[in-house]
């Protein structure tokens, strides 16, 4: 035990160190917080076991005193009375024996001890010895033996660590502690054989001397070990101490008396136990099973089938919800042994292989096998069902209307090819003398007596024999239709050019009217057919305006405006020729249209503005300008066959006036941009418009304002439309790509019926000249006949 | 002024709501809003704008009606899910503590149809929601019957729980138990993906497929929790059909099952049918009886009757009960058959009447015993020959149980159905081969007389054309004739491989065909005479018909005149060169026949241009839409005639080398 002697230096170095710190510092204070950081330190522990050493050693010196043991304990550090200085002496005594018993121990500390004890001894009054301690020094800590310095400082390492030093670590101080000498081998012989008490053959780690261990720290050990309380004399269980029941209470604490409800059972538990039994009943408890057998009946439990249709009522089917269709029936070609045809050829087989599995429009390729047994599973029936079950949860479902009729049956029931017929198909006559363009033609619809052309019979009357057309280069001529013979030729205007010529739809006189520039010559050509009496009843005709006029009765234009209309004579070089009128409106007319009765007749100047379209009685020599505005620029008009009806066709509408009651009647709508030409049908219920854009439109005007049909069969623009008013079912138009097409167009007598419409032919013939192909038309008014003036100078009639 | 309309809050916005809205406001997962459309028959909806519809930027893809998600809000299979969901919600908690024990216990609570295969919860009202009718279920059977039959031919993996496989089998067992009984399969078809057959229940046609006994190939992404869930309620479906169906021909359901025979592969034999109650099943045992003895001591024969239902057990009581079921079937037809009015007096009108067709499909096999060798399929044959009321089908043991009779050698046997080819090696007409494996004593090619031999597809084309073909197209090793659909209804003008090619080509088609052959012909005569001839004449007048197809009228007419002028003109040129050469022309001028054809030909193209020209004409006149919609349909009709057309050619070909072969 080599730790005692520096412990015990240690501790008067601390002593001494106190001394010192009360002179200078005044308390004691900072020296027990020094003493407390040294505390802190490891060495802790070894003190105690120091202590308990010295403890146990001194109780084995002191055998004999037995009963002072606990006193000896409780005053092992101060001792303050006799018998404790008696005890510190054995106990110091004891020390040094032990000291002197344990192998290798240097007995030097032993004297310094010594010389550095705490006390001195001094004689008492009797003369013994009395032991006389320094005063203590009360300070925090002073009587604390923990606070015992170290031995050893190096810490918590391996004491291996100093193997091959001399030394075995530092004191507090810092000094080397040497290693304590190691007895020889005879020592150690002898030690093996008188095995010393308390030895243990452990090392005590820090000083590297065996470690002895005392008998009772043996038994400590071996209790603490066992589980045991470490104080022998403990009886953790001790006899309970009945003390109160122990005796028999003869008064009773309270004197209630005892309640009704003691005697009574339970309402609530009685509910409780209900409800348990009700619960067992209805077989939400179940006796207990272990899991393995209850998971086993579950699974025996089959699912429970009842007749779920027993009440059927059919539900009325919703709606909106869509059946998932069915998936086809397999074909020939899904076969196992399909007939030979269906199966892929070579090229198929690598052109199906070569596609995308999308791209393929069947999914897979027809195959033979010669027997039953050799077909094969299906490689994709997983993914194919897969899919089926994809579709039927996620593809939306849309009702297709499938149309499972014969398209043909779609096609309109056209009329047989015969029934079409007759139709103009090729040309017949070519007219050709006028210079530039043929702006207009125009066949005569008076009848002459069959005098010349039919001989047979005298009664028949024939029309349509004159032709009149006006051109560009002013001259209007009249041509015999069959022959194309120039009859007549009045040139009517040097520069401007003849728009419009248009006879006088009676057959009591000869008259044709045409425009050139502002001006409106009312003519009677002469004709060959023409009889000097009709040709008289015409003159008569274009003179009886002007007697009317000098009676005074036309009523007299509004001073200082200019009149609708000049009429007048054209001078006597044009009055020789057979032109008697001259009308003289403020713009140039490009368009003429009679009415019916031969009394009235219409022009239209389109850039006239306000005065663009004006109505002439022939009779009265009268001209009147209908309308105050117009909307947009009028382009056409036309008289309706039967009504007091006029319509007007500016560039986006037709509109209908009535001209007795002086009001608009209806708006048609073409919903073409830009309207070239207009014709009523005879019957006076259909209109025909033609378009710059290059639309045909027929409108039925008990129907709609919107077009019956439309047309574009036309890659340019159309400059003319016309009926046949001779009552053959036919209407033509004609383009600027220098085509006529003929249609078929049989208004029906029933006024429920739509008419039919047929395309019917188209003729080629007229050059375009300057971008301009075919300028107008006009049909024979018996004859499915008709005449077309082209802008290369020509007019051409087809039959 | 009105109130201005805010976008999205009325008509077709209103009307629609994405999949995503959809989950959301039922507050389910995604997997579960699945389950619930699959089972409540619940599918997107396609809107008419999708613009309209959608509110946000990005395009949704998938639509459904917002009545329908509103339905599905009162659904108490949610109110299950939302159950399945906190159970989970509690396992995880319980694992996550670590309370392992907690989670085992609430783990046993918590039923994985997708493990265990049996559900919490059960499907049957909304099976009752879907199909108010029975009628309407046996409509919707297809799908229904067709993964039932593919499930139970999968093999059991993770994600398809052998006991789910187990029930599907079962219930098509069982299906197919009453179509015997009721003798109401119809049609049944080979074809490459499985075997089609058409049944009909109560008036609707069922067509489902059920795939070759193979080990099924499972690839590409297949989601089997998806398939999962059809199967869930189509297992449930086919439960109550079954039972409906069972129910409504006197029969018990579930009707009783054999697990021994079962795992001896007895399959159909493993379901053992039963009466509603005694009271019938002594009825009718006592009706096979009568049927079978004609005893005149009624007492004498009950008191046989009890010995003999004693005696036969459980051996063949599935038999016994089968022939009880059908003897109830017959007497059922007695009172149900349609009389026959016929007029009393003279002057009626004669209503028509529905009349039987000859040939019951319950008597077709009746009278047969069948044996099937090992290599014919098994499941189906039995099936089928038992549905067209075969009562005796023996196999090779090695099918497994249930058969009529294992030894091939029984006398009672009628037909054999063989499926192997002749061995041509084994020709020593000895015996001397033996078979191991079957351990019978018969040489291979070697037949027991008095049998016919036939390949299985004879039962199937018997089945289909309802009547006993005759075997011998069908013998074993023969090349069998083509194996043709059942389903297909012949329609006008496409082609159908049964009838002869002249009947259904087109004038063209055989007028080209005849020309083709009167130029082999010539050209053959040519090789023999050994004249170099050129033969391209008629070709190339062909080809500039073609050429000029689109020209006007008159034009074509003057087109023909000039074809015959340079015909002459050829003609006097080849007449020329031949003089000068010293040869005869006489190969040209020798087919008269064939110049006869090529005219007809001719005219026939002309004609064929004509119409054309007056349908383009025609076309003109219709409107934009009625023209794309008539084009369009005319569009599906070319590609279909071609294709017929194709087909046509093809067959032309074969049968011509089938003629050349025999020649």
């Amino acid at each position: 035990m080599k730790s005692k002697p520096v412990e015990k230096k240690r501790k008067a170095r601390d002593e001494e160190s106190d001394s010192e710190s009360d002179d200078e510092l005044g308390n004691g204070l900072f020296d027990g917080v020094l003493e407390a950081s040294e505390d802190e330190e490891d060495y802790i522990p070894s003190d105690e076991i120091d202590d308990g050493d010295s403890e146990s050693e001194a109780s084995e010196g002191s055998e004999d005193t037995e009963e002072e043991d606990d006193d000896a304990l409780l005053s092992d550090d101060i001792p303050s009375d006799v018998e404790g200085d008696d005890e510190m002496g054995k106990l110091s005594k004891g020390a040094e024996e032990l000291e002197i018993t344990e192998p290798g121990v240097d007995p030097k500390p032993k004297h310094q001890e010594e010389e550095h004890r705490n006390y001195r001894i001094e004689k008492d009054a009797n003369g013994g010895e009395r032991y006389i301690y320094d005063e203590i020094d009360p300070v925090y800590d002073s009587d604390d033996s923990d606070a015992q310095g170290p031995v050893n400082t190096i810490g918590d390492i391996p004491l291996s660590f100093y193997d091959s030093y001399p030394h075995i670590g530092y004191d507090i101080n810092g000094k080397k502690i040497m290693r304590p000498a190691t007895g020889d081998a005879l020592q150690s012989l002898l030690d093996t054989i008188e095995v010393p008490k308390g030895w243990t053959g452990l090392t005590d780690v820090n000083t590297g001397n065996p470690l002895n261990l005392t008998q009772e720290e043996l038994e400590l050990v071996r209790r603490v070990q066992h589980g045991l309380v470490p104080d022998e004399g403990y009886d953790p269980y001790p006899d309970t101490v009945e003390w109160f029941t122990s005796k028999q209470e003869t008064m009773p604490l309270s004197a209630a008396p005892e309640p009704k409800r003691r005697f009574l059972p339970s309402k609530n538990e009685a509910k409780q136990v209900m409800k348990l039994v009700r619960a067992i009943r209805e077989g939400r408890i179940l006796p207990y099973k272990p899991p393995e057998e209850r998971e086993r009946e579950e699974e025996e439990k089959e699912e429970v089938q009842f007749d779920l249709w027993q009440d059927e009522e059919p539900a009325a089917p919703n709606p909106m919800h869509i059946p998932a269709p069915k998936l086809p029936p397999p074909g020939y070609e899904m076969s196992y042994n399909p007939p030979e045809e269906y199966l892929p050829t070579k090229e198929e087989r690598e052109e199906w292989e070569k596609t995308d599995p999308e791209d393929r429009e069947k999914e897979f390729l027809p195959q033979k096998y010669n027997s039953l047994r050799k077909v094969p599973a299906w490689g994709t029936l997983v993914k194919e069902r897969f899919e089926r079950c994809m579709d039927l949860y996620l593809a939306p479902r849309v009702r297709k209307n499938r149309l499972n009729i014969d398209p043909n049956s779609l096609l309109p029931k056209l009329p047989s090819p015969a029934e079409l017929k007759p139709f103009p198909t090729v040309v017949q006559t070519i007219f050709r003398g006028h210079e530039g363009t043929v702006r207009s033609v125009a066949i005569d619809p008076v009848s002459f007596p069959c005098s010349n052309i039919c001989m047979t019979n005298a009664d028949h009357q024939q029309t349509g024999v004159a032709l009149a057309t006006g051109g560009s280069d002013g001259t209007v001529r009249v041509w015999e239709l069959l022959t194309g013979r120039q009859v007549w030729s009045v040139r009517l205007s040097s520069e401007d050019p003849v728009y419009a010529v248009r006879w006088r739809p009676t057959k009591d006189a000869f008259i044709l009217a045409a425009s050139a520039g502002e001006d409106v010559f009312l003519m009677v050509p002469t004709h060959s057919s023409v009889t000097p009496t009709l040709d008289q009843a015409s003159r008569d005709v274009l003179a009886a305006g002007f007697g009317y006029a000098t009676n005074g009765q036309q009523p007299a234009a509004a001073p200082g405006k200019e009149p609708a209309g000049k009429w007048a004579r054209p001078g006597t070089k044009l009055e020789d020729a057979g032109v008697l009128v001259r009308v003289t409106v403020r713009s140039a007319v490009k368009v003429i249209t009679w009415h019916r009765r031969g009394d009235h007749f219409a022009t239209v100047s389109p850039e006239g503005q306000r005065s663009s379209v004006a109505i002439h009685t022939l009779s009265k020599h009268l001209t009147q300008i209908p309308f105050r505005k117009l909307h947009g620029l009028a382009q056409t008009v036309v008289f309706h066959p039967l009504k007091p009806l006029f319509f007007v066709a500016t560039m986006r509408t037709v509109r209908c006036y009535d001209l007795q009651k002086v009001e608009l009647v209806k708006i048609v709508q073409p919903g073409a941009k830009w309207i070239s030409s207009l014709d009523i049908h005879s019957g006076g219920d259909h209109l025909i418009v033609g378009s710059y854009d290059r639309r045909l439109l027929w409108h039925d005007l008990d129907l709609s304002n919107r077009p019956h049909k439309t047309m574009r069969f036309h890659p340019k623009a159309i400059r003319a439309v016309r009926y046949h008013k001779g009552g053959l079912p036919l209407f033509a138009d004609t383009s600027d790509d220098g085509t006529l097409q003929i249609f078929y167009g049989k208004v029906p007598n029933d006024q429920l019926e739509s008419p039919t419409i047929v395309p019917v032919k188209q003729l080629k013939g007229h050059k375009v000249v300057n971008q301009v192909g075919v300028v107008d038309i006009d049909w024979h008014p018996r004859e499915p006949w008709c005449v077309s003036a082209g802008a290369d100078g020509t007019a051409r009639l087809w039959m | 002024m009105a109130k201005i309309k805010k976008k999205g809050q009325s008509g077709q916005a209103k009307n629609y709501i994405t999949r995503t809205q959809a989950v959301k406001k039922l507050q389910i997962s995604l997997p579960d809003f699945r389950k619930l459309c699959i089972w409540k028959g619940i599918y997107p909806r396609e809107p008419r704008s999708r613009k309209k519809v959608s509110k946000s930027a990005t395009a949704s893809t998938t639509f459904y009606y917002t009545k329908d998600i509103q339905y599905l809000q009162h659904e108490p299979l949610l109110q299950k899910f939302r159950e399945q969901k906190v159970l989970e919600k509690k396992i995880s908690r319980a694992l996550g503590r670590g309370d392992v024990s907690d989670a085992a216990r609430l783990e046993r609570n918590a039923g994985r149809p997708d493990q265990t295969g049996k559900p919490r919860y059960t499907l049957h009202h909304v099976i009752r929601e879907r199909y108010p009718t029975f009628i309407d279920a046996i409509r919707d059977l297809d799908d229904c019957l067709s993964m039932l039959f593919l499930f139970a031919n999968l093999p059991s993996t993770t994600s398809v729980p052998a006991k789910m496989i187990a029930r599907c089998e079962r219930l098509c067992h069982e299906f197919q138990h009453y179509l015997i009984t009721s003798h109401s399969l119809r049609k049944s078809f080979l074809s490459i993906k499985g075997i089609y057959y058409q049944a009909n229940i109560q008036g609707e046609d069922v067509l489902w497929l059920v795939p070759y006994k193979f080990n099924q190939r499972v690839v590409g992404d297949i989601d089997f929790r998806i398939m999962g869930t059809f199967v869930e309620f189509y297992m449930t479906l086919l439960g109550f059909v079954n039972y409906r169906l069972y129910s409504s021909i006197g029969l018990k359901y579930p009707p009783k099952f054999d697990q021994t025979k079962d795992d001896k592969g007895a399959e159909l034999a493993a379901l053992t049918l039963e009466g509603v109650n005694l009271a019938t099943n002594d009825e009718t045992t006592k009706a096979i009886a009568s049927g079978e003895g004609h005893g005149p001591d009624p007492k004498v024969q009950a008191g046989v009757d009890k010995l003999v239902k004693k005696l036969r057990t459980e051996s063949d009581g599935d038999k016994a009960d089968e022939e009880m079921a059908e003897g109830e079937d017959e007497e059922e037809k007695a009172t149900d058959a349609i009389d026959k009015f016929e007029p009393a007096a003279p002057g009626g009108d004669v209503l028509p009447q529905p009349t039987y067709t000859g040939n019951d499909p319950s008597k077709l096999f009746a009278n047969c015993t069948f044996f099937l060798s090992r290599e014919t399929p098994r499941q189906s044959l039995e099936f089928i020959l038992r549905a067209f009321g075969c009562k005796r089908i023996g196999w090779d043991p090695i099918l497994g149980e249930g058969s009529f009779t294992t030894d091939e050698s029984d006398p009672s046997i009628t037909h054999q159905i063989v499926d192997r080819p002749i061995i041509q090696a084994a020709t020593t007409e000895q015996g001397d081969g033996e078979d191991n494996q079957t351990a019978q004593k018969l040489g291979p090619n070697q037949r027991y007389p008095g049998r016919i031999y036939v390949q299985p597809q004879w039962v199937w084309d018997c089945v289909n054309d309802e009547e006993l073909k005759g075997p011998e197209l069908y013998a074993p090793g023969a090349a069998l004739p083509p194996h043709l659909s059942p389903f297909v209804k012949p329609t006008q003008g496409q082609y159908d491989p049964t009838v002869p090619l002249e009947e259904q080509e087109t004038e063209g088609e055989a007028l080209d065909a005849e020309i083709e052959d009167a130029k082999d012909e010539a050209e053959s005569e040519e090789e023999d005479s050994e004249v170099d001839n050129d033969m391209d004449v008629a070709d190339d007048n062909d080809d500039d018909e073609e050429d000029s197809d689109a020209e006007e009228d008159e034009e074509e007419e003057d087109d023909e005149e000039e074809d015959e002028d340079e015909e002459e003109v050829l003609l006097r040129q080849r007449e020329l060169e031949a003089e000068i050469s010293g040869k005869t022309v006489k190969s040209k001028q020798v087919d008269p026949k064939l110049k006869a054809k090529l005219d007809k030909k001719k005219a026939l193209e002309r004609k064929k241009k004509e119409e054309a020209e007056d349908l383009e004409r025609a076309k003109g006149m219709l409107s934009k839409k009625k023209r794309k919609l008539f084009e369009q349909m005319q569009y599906t009709n070319k590609k279909k005639s071609t294709e017929d057309m194709k087909l046509r050619s093809k067959r032309r070909k074969l049968e011509k080398e089938k003629a050349a072969g025999k020649a």
